[in-house]
C-alpha cells in the first residue's frame, strides 16, 4: 500500500531524518494559511498523488512570492495527473504539500527494500540522486551500493563507514548521513515497509543533509498490525472499481480491454486474461474472487466489472476446488438477474459439483453461454464481445 | 515412488479447530491421507473428527509421530506456527495460509535454510498431493490420477487446470507440488525439480510459473545443467501490466524484471516445450514426453 509524500515524511521525521518544515493543504485558503504559518516568502508546492513523475507532469511548482502561493495552489489542487504510472485514467491531487525551497549542492539516493532473491532487507544508496534510480542502475551500476541489514533494522558500524565513503561524506556530514541511513532502515523494519525511498536526499551549500522527497510503501500483508498506516489508505488514488473491490476483499485490477473476467485464483485469473488475448480479444480487468467466494462476493464482482463501460462481454472461469460450482452458478444467476446484466456472459465451470452448476445455468432463463473447456470459453467470449460492439 | 509424500505419510493439522482446518482435515481423511491428529493451543485433550487435538506440535510429535504438518493458521500467527513445527522437528511443513507479512517470512526462511530436520512448502499454496496415496492440502482430490507427470506450480486453481488436463489425457500425475504465490517461500522450483529428477515414477515435468521474481529463470538454468527429463512450461501473466500485484503477493513485475516474456525466453533458450495457452498445458507435456 502506498503512502503520500507528506505521510512518508511525517513518519521518517520520527526516525530522525531531517526534513524541511512543510504543511499540507486541501484548499487555496489552507495553502495560504500554511504559507503564513511556515513564514514562507517563496515556496515549493507539490501535488500529493500515489504516482511518480510529478515534476515532469507539472505537479511540482515554485511560488516566487508569497502572493503567488495562492495562484499556484489553485492550479495544483484538484489537478489530474496522467502519465505512464497512473494509466489513462490518471489520478487527482486532493492535497498539496507546501514547503520552503532548498538550495541544492548535491543530490543523493537512499532507500531500502527486500531483496527477494536473497530474502534479506537491503539498503540501496547512490551519490546520483534526483534521477530514476533504475536508470542509474542500468547506466552506472558502480554508482549503486547495496548492503543487507539486520532483521532488526540495525546497520553495523563498518556498513555505515562503507556507506559514508561511498557517498563521499566526511566529518560532520558523515555523522549526519549515517544517522539518516540508520533511521531509514529502522523505519523500514518497524513500519513493515516494502519500500522506503528518499530521492533526492540533498546536501545544501551549508552542508545540511535533508530529505526533499520521501516514498513509503507498506507490505499489505502487514496492515493488520500497522493500524496507523492502514488508516492512511487513500481510496481516491485508485479507480472506484478498485476501491470497491478492496472493500469486498476481491483482487481487482483494471485493464484496457472489453472482456470482463471473473476467476477464482490469481494464477488462473492471469491465465484467463492471457487466453483471451490469444483468442484475439482484450481483457477489461483482472479479478480473483478467491477460494471462499460467497454469492454476495460473486454479485459484487459482477457489479464492479459491469461498472466499467468498456465491458462488452464477461467471461466467468471457475475451477471449483473448495469453491462449489453450484454456489458460483447461484451467484452468477442471482447477480445477472439483480443487476439486469446487459452484456453476454460466457461461463466455464469445472470442479466440485460441476454437474449441478451446469444444470443451474441450463435451466436459467438468462442467456448465459457455457463452455466446457477454457479455449472454447475464451473464443466464445471474444466473439460475443465483437458482436456486442457492432450493435453499439 | 513419487516425491515427499505417500500412503504411509502421517499428517497433523495445525489449526484443526478452525473452519478451514477442520473442513480440509476431513477432506484429506476422505481422500485416504493418514491424518493422525491436530494442534490447537488451548484445545489439547479434545477430539475432532475422531482425531486427538494437542496444545503444541511438540506434544503431537511425541504422541502421534507425524511426518508432516498441514497449517491452517491465520496470517498473524502462521509464521510462528511454521517455526513451531520446525522446532518440533516435523519433517514436512505445508503452509496454506495466504497473507503472511514478508518480514515474518524473512525470519522463517532463515530458520528453514538452517533446519536440519524440516522442509517447508508454501506459504500461500494449495499443498502437495501424490494421487491415490496422500493429499496434504486443499486441492480437489478427484481430478487427480496416479500417473507420470510431475507438476510444480506457483498457483492453485491454475494447477488444478493442468491436473485436469493431464488426467483427461491419461497421463496422470506422480506428485503435484504447489510452491505458492508469495515472494518468499520454503520450497523453490529447483528443490522440486531435483526431486522429480530422482523419482523413477516421474517421466515428465510440467512447470507452471507466473510473473514476478526470478525463480523460473533459475529453474531453467538448473534444468539445462542437471535435468534429463522432458519439461513443459506455462507462464501466467503475459497480459499483466507492470508494477501491479496480480493477486499473489509475489506476482509483480518490478523495474522491468519478472515479466512472463523473460521467463518464457529463459525456457526457450534451453529447449523446454513451451505453451502460451493455459488450455494446452496437458498437451504440451504430452508432446514433450513423446518427443523425448
Amino acid at each position: 500500500m502506498n503512502l503520500h509524500e507528506y505521510q512518508a515524511k511525517k513518519i521518517l521525521k520520527r526516525y530522525g531524518i531531517p526534513i524541511p518544515d512543510f504543511g499540507v493543504a486541501e484548499s487555496v485558503e489552507e495553502a495560504v494559511r500554511v504559507g503564513k504559518e511556515l513564514g514562507l516568502e517563496t515556496a515549493v508546492l507539490k501535488i500529493q498523488v500515489h504516482a511518480g513523475g510529478r515534476g515532469k507532469a507539472g505537479g511540482v511548482k515554485f511560488a516566487k512570492t508569497r502572493a503567488e502561493i495562492s495562484s499556484v495552489a489553485k492550479a495544483l489542487i484538484g489537478m489530474k495527473m496522467v502519465n505512464q504510472q497512473t494509466g489513462p485514467d490518471g489520478v487527482i491531487a486532493q492535497k498539496i504539500l507546501i514547503t520552503k525551497p532548498v538550495d541544492i549542492a548535491k543530490e543523493y539516493y537512499i532507500g531500502a527494500l527486500i531483496d527477494r532473491e536473497r530474502a534479506v532487507p537491503i539498503l540501496i544508496a547512490s551519490p546520483e540522486g534526483g534521477m530514476d534510480i533504475e536508470e542509474v542502475a542500468h547506466k552506472w551500476p558502480e554508482k549503486i551500493l547495496k548492503m543487507p541489514f539486520g532483521f532488526d533494522g540495525a546497520l553495523h558500524s563498518y556498513q555505515l563507514l562503507r556507506l559514508t565513503k561511498f557517498m563521499g561524506w566526511t566529518g560532520e556530514e558523515a555523522k549526519r548521513g549515517a544517522k539518516i541511513a540508520q533511521g531509514l532502515t529502522k523505519c523500514f523494519i518497524e513500519m513493515d515497509a516494502s519500500l522506503v525511498e528518499i530521492n533526492p536526499l540533498v546536501k545544501t551549500p551549508d552542508g545540511e543533509i535533508l530529505a526533499l522527497d520521501a516514498k513509503l510503501s507498506v507490505d499489505e500483508n502487514a496492515l493488520f498490525r500497522q493500524p496507523e498506516l492502514q488508516a492512511m489508505y487513500d481510496a481516491t488514488q485508485v479507480s472506484s472499481q478498485e476501491a470497491a473491490a478492496k472493500e469486498f476483499d476481491l483482487a481487482y485490477i483494471a485493464m484496457d480491454g472489453n472482456i470482463g473476467c471473473m476467476v477464482n485464483g490469481a494464477g488462473l485469473a492471469m491465465a484467463t486474461m492471457d487466453i483471451i488475448q490469444l483468442a484475439g480479444g482484450a481483457p477489461a480487468n483482472f479479478l480473483d474472487v478467491g477460494g471462499g467466494a460467497t454469492k454476495e462476493k460473486v454479485s459484487e464482482g459482477f457489479r464492479i466489472i459491469l461498472s466499467d463501460p468498456k465491458v462488452k462481454a464477461i467471461l466467468v472461469n471457475i475451477f471449483g476446488g473448495i469453491m462449489n460450482c453450484a454456489t458460483i452458478a447461484d451467484g452468477v444467476i442471482h447477480a445477472a438477474k439483480e443487476l439486469h446484466i446487459h452484456v453476454p456472459i460466457v461461463v466455464r465451470l469445472e470442479g466440485t459439483n460441476v454437474e449441478e452448476g451446469r444444470r443451474l445455468f441450463r435451466e436459467s432463463p438468462l442467456k448465459i453461454q457455457t463452455a466446457e473447456d477454457l479455449k472454447t470459453a475464451a473464443e466464445l467470449a471474444v466473439k460475443a464481445a465483437q458482436k456486442n460492439r457492432k450493435i453499439d | 515412488m513419487a516425491i515427499l509424500v505417500n500412503k504411509k505419510t502421517k499428517v497433523i493439522v495445525q489449526g484443526i479447530s478452525g473452519k478451514a482446518g477442520r473442513f480440509h482435515a476431513e477432506s484429506c481423511l476422505a481422500y485416504g491421507t493418514k491424518v493422525v491428529g491436530g494442534v490447537t493451543p488451548g484445545k489439547g485433550g479434545q477430539e475432532v473428527l475422531g482425531l486427538p487435538i494437542f496444545d503444541t506440535v511438540w506434544e503431537a510429535k511425541k504422541a502421534v509421530h507425524p511426518d508432516a504438518t498441514l497449517i491452517f493458521v491465520p496470517p498473524p500467527y502462521a509464521a510462528e506456527a511454521i517455526l513451531e513445527a520446525e522446532d518440533a522437528g516435523v519433517p514436512l511443513i505445508v503452509c496454506i495460509t495466504e497473507g503472511i507479512p514478508v518480514k515474518d517470512m524473512l525470519v522463517v526462511k532463515r530458520v528453514m535454510n538452517a533446519s536440519k530436520t524440516s522442509r517447508l512448502i508454501g506459504p500461500n499454496c494449495p499443498g502437495i498431493i501424490t494421487p491415490g496415496e496422500c493429499k496434504i492440502g486443499i486441492m480437489p482430490g478427484y481430478i487427480h490420477q496416479k500417473g507420470k507427470v510431475g507438476i510444480v506450480s506457483r498457483s492453485g486453481t491454475l494447477t488444478y487446470e493442468a491436473v485436469w488436463q493431464t488426467s483427461q489425457l491419461g497421463l496422470g500425475q506422480s506428485t503435484c507440488v504447489g510452491i505458492g504465490g508469495d515472494p518468499l517461500n520454503g520450497t523453490s522450483f529447483i528443490d522440486v525439480l531435483q526431486l522429480f529428477q530422482e523419482d523413477p515414477e516421474t517421466e515428465g515435468i510440467l512447470l507452471i510459473g507466473e510473473i514476478g521474481g526470478e525463480a523460473e529463470e533459475h529453474a531453467a538454468q538448473w534444468i539445462e545443467k542437471h535435468g534429463t527429463k522432458p519439461v513443459a512450461v506455462f507462464i501466467a501473466g503475459v497480459t499483466a501490466p507492470p508494477g501491479r500485484r496480480m493477486g499473489h503477493a509475489g506476482a509483480i513485475i518490478s523495474g522491468g524484471m519478472g515479466t512472463a516474456a523473460q521467463k518464457y525466453e529463459a525456457f526457450r533458450k534451453i529447449g523446454a516445450t513451451i505453451t502460451a495457452s493455459p488450455a494446452e498445458m496437458g498437451l504440451s507435456i504430452q508432446k514433450a514426453m513423446l518427443h523425448k
